[in-house]
């Protein structure tokens, strides 16, 4: 086996995700083996018997995500996903700026660095509106806007936590009217593989916070705006958030994430996300699909 | 460098767990009898070594 073929899986920790996607790399011939950040020393000191072929990023952590993702790149290691895709999936306030400059359907988004500016931008946008720290996760810290009482609780409880402001930006949108789900589509390569519908009565839709889950098919819709983020993105491994606008009836691409949880869904929908991703990965290194 | 412990046990109720082969330095494992997920911190032909699983941090997710 030659370095050409050596896959690192690069992770924070082997969740059952991680698991299954060193087995299904495995399963298509490569020599896979987890990275954990105290080994990067090690690799990109080069005492790893050559550079790898490639590295698979599936930090829990973002700081790590990148800052590993960005080290093997400059150490002359190819990155799935690469660290700029990264580093804008996981800052909200980054996507949608490059929403807005591709024209890929997206809510109103401001951006604010001061309480003023949340104040200033709430008003503008109407209310509800919605603030969300630009690197939250899991719906943590997202606070939907009701009325001016709202914003000045918030602001009020962020202030005394952070004076200073260290907290910004963050990003207010207008609240999107939805109809009790959003979408969630597993993209591998270019290919959206799966999509799922996350149902919930809570306002936000997140698994962690109880959504429910069911497949949906991909529509010619769906499999448009995913084209359009991988155009922005460039081919790779994401969870594309969409949520339809019930007053507009439109399809909005919400957020775009570089590391998409799949464990409980590839087995409740039947589709072998961690097989389908494997097969890319080879595919990219011109290795013979598995028989 | 500490020695893998054969048969490692639970670090909140002291169940044994069973060393499995395909375990990995890093891999996410749970105590039947407690729940308390730990992490693989070694592994060797002579067993394995486990730590509590880390807390969730702020910038962990999705």
């Amino acid at each position: 086996m030659t370095t050409a073929e050596q896959v690192l899986l690069s992770v924070t920790m082997l969740r059952p995700e991680e698991k299954l996607l060193l087995g299904a790399l495995r399963a298509e011939g490569l020599t896979a083996r987890p990275l954990l950040m105290e080994d990067l020393a090690e690799v990109v000191a080069g005492r790893t018997g050559g550079p790898p072929a490639l590295a698979v990023i599936r930090n829990l952590s973002h700081r790590d995500a990148v800052s590993v993702s960005r080290r093997l790149e400059y150490a002359g290691v190819t990155t799935l996903n690469r660290s700029s895709v990264i580093e804008a999936c996981n800052d909200k306030g980054l996507q949608s700026l490059l929403f807005a400059r591709h024209g890929i359907p997206h809510p109103v988004t401001r951006h604010a660095f001061s309480y003023d500016q949340v104040r200033s931008a709430v008003d503008e946008l109407g209310m509800p509106a919605v603030v969300k720290p630009v690197s939250g996760s899991w719906g943590r810290g997202v606070t939907k806007m009701a009325n001016a009482e709202c914003v000045e609780a918030w602001a009020g409880g962020r202030e005394s936590a952070d004076a200073t402001g260290k907290l910004f930006p963050v990003v207010v949108q207008a609240y999107v009217d939805k109809p009790g789900h959003d979408l969630r589509v597993v993209v591998v390569g270019r290919t959206p593989v799966v999509a799922i519908q996350r149902v919930s009565e809570d306002w936000r839709t997140n698994t962690h916070l109880g959504a429910r889950v069911q497949r949906v098919e991909v529509t010619a819709e769906i499999d448009k705006l995913c084209q359009q983020v991988v155009d922005v993105l460039g081919p790779g491994f994401y969870g594309v958030d969409l949520v339809e606008d019930r007053v507009a009836g439109e399809l909005l691409v919400l957020e775009v994430n570089a590391n998409p949880e799949f464990a409980k869904s590839s087995a409740m929908h039947g589709v072998d996300v961690a097989g389908l991703y494997a097969a890319y990965v080879a595919e990219q290194l011109g290795v013979p699909a598995a028989a | 460098m500490t020695t893998a412990i054969a048969a490692p046990k639970c670090l909140v109720c002291d169940t044994e767990f069973e060393v499995q082969d395909d375990w990995e330095k890093g891999e996410i494992t749970e105590c039947t009898a407690c729940g308390q997920e730990h992490e693989v911190v070694e592994k060797s032909a002579a067993g394995a070594r486990l730590d509590l699983a880390p807390e969730v941090e702020e910038d962990w997710g999705e």
